[in-house]
């Protein structure tokens, strides 16, 4: 098995711990020695002059004798190896071992050659110049000290006329001092210091494993076996991210990675979803338009025919109104897989709505639902697909007559369109398009999306807390998304989720409540900026208030059908939900949103179950930069937008305002 | 005036065909009908009919070729395309191609007799135009 982190984690501190302690104990050892041999040569040094001074009146009066005991009463005590005096030729005077007394020294030996050395006396040496250190016979280590006796006035003037004026040394004291008990020290001292050491490398390596097996091992181990589930398929799978230190970064990186790969794995599946039915439905519906043909041409002509037979006629009548109904779910189909980006066309819209309502007029009168158009006079032309808009009228309409005709007693009622220009202004209107933090990092967030429009997301740092924050893309509109709440004004920061650079802007303060702002860099259009007080609506975007309110062309659509749940406006806009059961293929107002989407408009709902609903459609008379321009007309049918269920799960894009209202297709 | 073809159908199903002559024998219009391009083009009766039914999806030449030769061959001729793939790009093509007109299938036969009676009733007048 390979070492793991930890091992050689440990290995590696156990080695530099030893080292380090290795050379510490060494210093410390060799200082120490230093010190304890040092504080020894000034003993021997002290002893020396002791015995200098206490024989010095002796040696005056030459009493031999005294000094002879004296320095064998000296040189017996405890520690004190030997004591002599050598006379200025060598000999052996007076000596604690008397054996030695007579005996001449070569003043080349060791001892004496430091003062001897190049052949002449030194007169003053320091104290390290005159102790040395040799071994004695049974090996333990002795200090050697000497003190040469100078000549002075006394000596030579004495009375027992010993020595001559001439000479300057006149002997050498030569004191030796046992050195086993400080070697009994240091080695102690030794043996204490490899112990602590040991003792350190141990706690050290037992910690270091405490800790890695907690801070390192644990998480690795639980990130490695995520990784293997992520890499057999389970996107659902997360690691618990609680570290502050970089291996928490690293979970949460890797946590906030298995969750857009799995968003993005959903948003293919329905997207595959979507370009299969779109793929089936242009072959089902040529396929299936034939013999529909076939059957309704037959049962339309037989019916017409069978006038004489009301029984057989009224049979009739079910299969050609069944078969057309089957024509219907067809070509809604085929709506859904063709949307295309639009071909602007300068368009009068009154014309496009009036077309639209002669399209769905006798549906409506079959059904009793009435329809008055209040249409703006001199409508200026908008920028749209004529082809487009109308399907977006029709759908809206026939939703409005099944709102109406649905029920289950209908009594008919009545619908309302109409068109008008309005000046929008850019809050609660403009939608952010594109986001990046002041280093680049792409902030929208297609995995989480309001109303069918990805989000800005950003992490909001209050306090010790840290929460990915999904914006509202609506300039204006606060409708923010948090993975958990924030207190109310508390004034967090905000930083790029993937770079954490702060998203505040030096000096920039909300004009409500002084607080920071902070902001996003959006392309061309410069910086939308929020409050970061908790609760404050203060949001400011300096490029697109300065250019105004921006005209456009209005449609409503309005009934008094049975409204929308609230439930149902959760979903309303989602391909394949439909509150007509087998009536609707639940395409009409996903395609609806498409188109309207496409041109760079909105639509909005308002509600009331069982007073009616009304739907806002709203054009740019400018077509907006940013809009998706009309592609080559040659291209195949392909599954167009559509609004992508958010990320709490298939909840659906929300219109604002939300409100509730009728049917759809 | 009856003549041995009033409305010409080309399509390769043969229930259209059967169902278009249902609606129109009764009302005094002579159908004949062929399955491809290539039998419609040599078939008699389109040298001698009024309005010609054409589906765009045929084996073979495609039905926007068919719409194109018969344009050549009669110029003033009137020709409905008829598809059960009827989108704008769709129509756009036929009606560049030489289409006077765009009926999507499925059809009943009150919008067939509508729009082949229109049809009709505007090349009879063009015609009551052009006599001296």
């Amino acid at each position: 098995m390979k070492p793991g982190i930890g091992t050689l984690a440990i290995l590696g501190v156990a080695v530099v711990t030893a080292a380090v302690i290795g050379v510490m104990s060494g210093i410390i050892l060799r200082a120490h020695q230093g010190a304890l041999v040092d504080q020894l040569k000034r003993s021997a040094d002290q002893l020396s002059e002791t015995i200098a001074s206490s024989t010095y009146h002796d040696m005056l009066e030459n009493r031999r004798d005294a000094v002879h005991r004296e320095i064998v009463t000296i040189g017996h005590q405890q520690g004190i190896e030997k004591v002599r005096l050598f006379n200025a030729t060598g000999t052996v005077m007076f000596s604690s071992d008397e054996a030695e007394i007579g005996r001449a020294v070569d003043k080349n030996a060791e001892a004496c050659y430091a003062c001897h050395a190049a052949g002449r006396p030194l007169q003053r040496l320091p104290i390290h110049a005159r102790a040395r250190i040799y071994r004695a016979a049974d090996g333990h280590r002795v200090l050697g000290m000497i003190r040469p006796i100078h000549n002075e006035r006394s000596c030579w003037s004495a009375g027992c006329h010993a020595h001559t004026r001439e000479e300057s040394v006149l002997g050498v004291l030569d004191v030796n001092l046992s050195m086993a008990a400080a070697d009994r020290q240091i080695a102690h001292d030794q043996r204490q210091l490899v112990l602590l050491a040991v003792l350190a490398i141990a706690a050290s390596s037992v910690l270091l494993w405490g800790l890695s097996r907690q801070l390192i091992l644990r998480p690795v181990a639980a990130l490695i076996a995520s990784t293997r589930r992520v890499a057999q398929g389970d996107l659902s799978t997360s690691v618990p991210a609680t570290a502050r230190h970089e291996l928490g970064d690293l979970a949460r990186a890797f946590n906030d990675m298995t969750r857009r790969l799995n968003e993005a794995q959903r948003q293919l599946a329905q997207a595959d979803k979507l370009a299969s039915v779109g793929r089936l439905a242009a072959g089902v519906a040529h396929e299936i338009n034939n013999p529909l043909t076939g059957v309704l041409t037959y049962a339309s002509y037989l019916e017409r025919r069978a006038a004489a037979d009301p029984e057989t006629q009224a049979d009739l009548g079910v299969i050609v109104r069944e078969t057309k109904r089957c024509r219907e779910i067809v070509r809604g189909l085929l709506d859904f897989a063709r949307q295309t980006p639009p071909k602007r066309q300068p368009t009068d819209l009154n014309e496009v709505v009036r077309r639209a309502a002669a399209v769905v007029a006798n549906q409506l009168a079959l059904a009793h639902v009435g329809i008055g158009l209040e249409l703006e006079r001199e409508l200026a032309p908008v920028p749209a697909d004529a082809n487009q808009i109308q399907q977006v009228m029709v759908n809206l309409l026939l939703n409005a007559a099944d709102a109406i005709a649905g029920g289950e007693t209908p009594t008919g009622g009545s619908i309302r369109v109409r068109s008008s220009s309005v000046d929008v202004p850019p809050r609660g209107n403009v939608t952010i398009r594109a986001a990046a933090c002041p280093k680049g990092c792409d902030l929208l967030d297609p995995s989480v999306r309001l109303a069918g429009v990805p989000t800005i997301r950003v992490l909001r740092r209050a306090g010790e807390r840290e929460v990915l924050v999904h914006l509202d893309p609506v300039y204006g509109r606060a409708n923010h998304r948090a993975a958990e709440p924030c207190e109310e004004g508390v004034i967090a920061s905000y930083l790029c989720p993937v770079c954490r650079t702060r998203l505040e802007a030096a000096e920039r303060r909300c004009a409500e409540c002084g607080a920071p702002l902070f902001g996003v860099q959006v392309a061309r259009l410069g910086v939308v900026e929020w409050c970061s007080r908790k609760g404050c609506q203060g949001t400011r975007w300096e490029a697109v208030e300065a250019r105004g309110p921006q005209p456009y062309a209005q449609l409503e659509v309005e009934d008094d059908g049975r409204g929308i749940t609230e439930e149902e406006m959760d979903r309303l806009f989602e391909p394949f939900f439909t509150t007509k059961g087998t009536r609707g293929t639940g395409l009409g107002l996903a395609v609806t949103w498409g188109i309207v989407e496409g041109h760079g408009g909105s639509i909005t709902v308002e509600s009331q179950p069982g007073r009616g609903s009304r739907f806002v459609v709203r054009l740019p008379f400018r077509v907006p930069e940013t809009a998706p321009e009309a592609a080559d007309p040659g291209q195949a049918p392909a599954p167009g937008r559509v609004p992508m269920p958010d990320a709490r799960g298939g909840a659906a894009p929300r219109p604002a305002p939300a409100g509730d209202a009728g049917g759809r297709a | 005036m009856t003549r041995a073809c009033d409305v010409f159908v080309v399509d390769d199903e043969r229930v259209v065909g059967d169902a278009i002559a249902l609606v129109l024998r009764p009302e005094g219009l002579q159908v004949e009908s062929a399955p491809d391009a290539e039998s419609a083009l040599a078939h008699p009766a389109l040298a001698a009919c009024r309005l010609v039914l054409c589906d765009l999806m045929l084996p073979g030449k495609s039905g926007l070729d068919a719409v194109r030769a018969i344009r050549a061959l009669r110029p003033g001729l009137p020709i409905v395309v008829i598809t059960g793939y009827p989108t704008p790009a769709q129509e756009d093509l036929a009606r560049a191609a030489g289409a006077t007109a765009f009926l999507p299938k499925p059809f009943d036969d009150s919008e067939l007799l509508t729009l082949v009676r229109r049809v009709l009733a505007s090349t009879d007048a063009a015609e009551e135009e052009r006599k001296p």
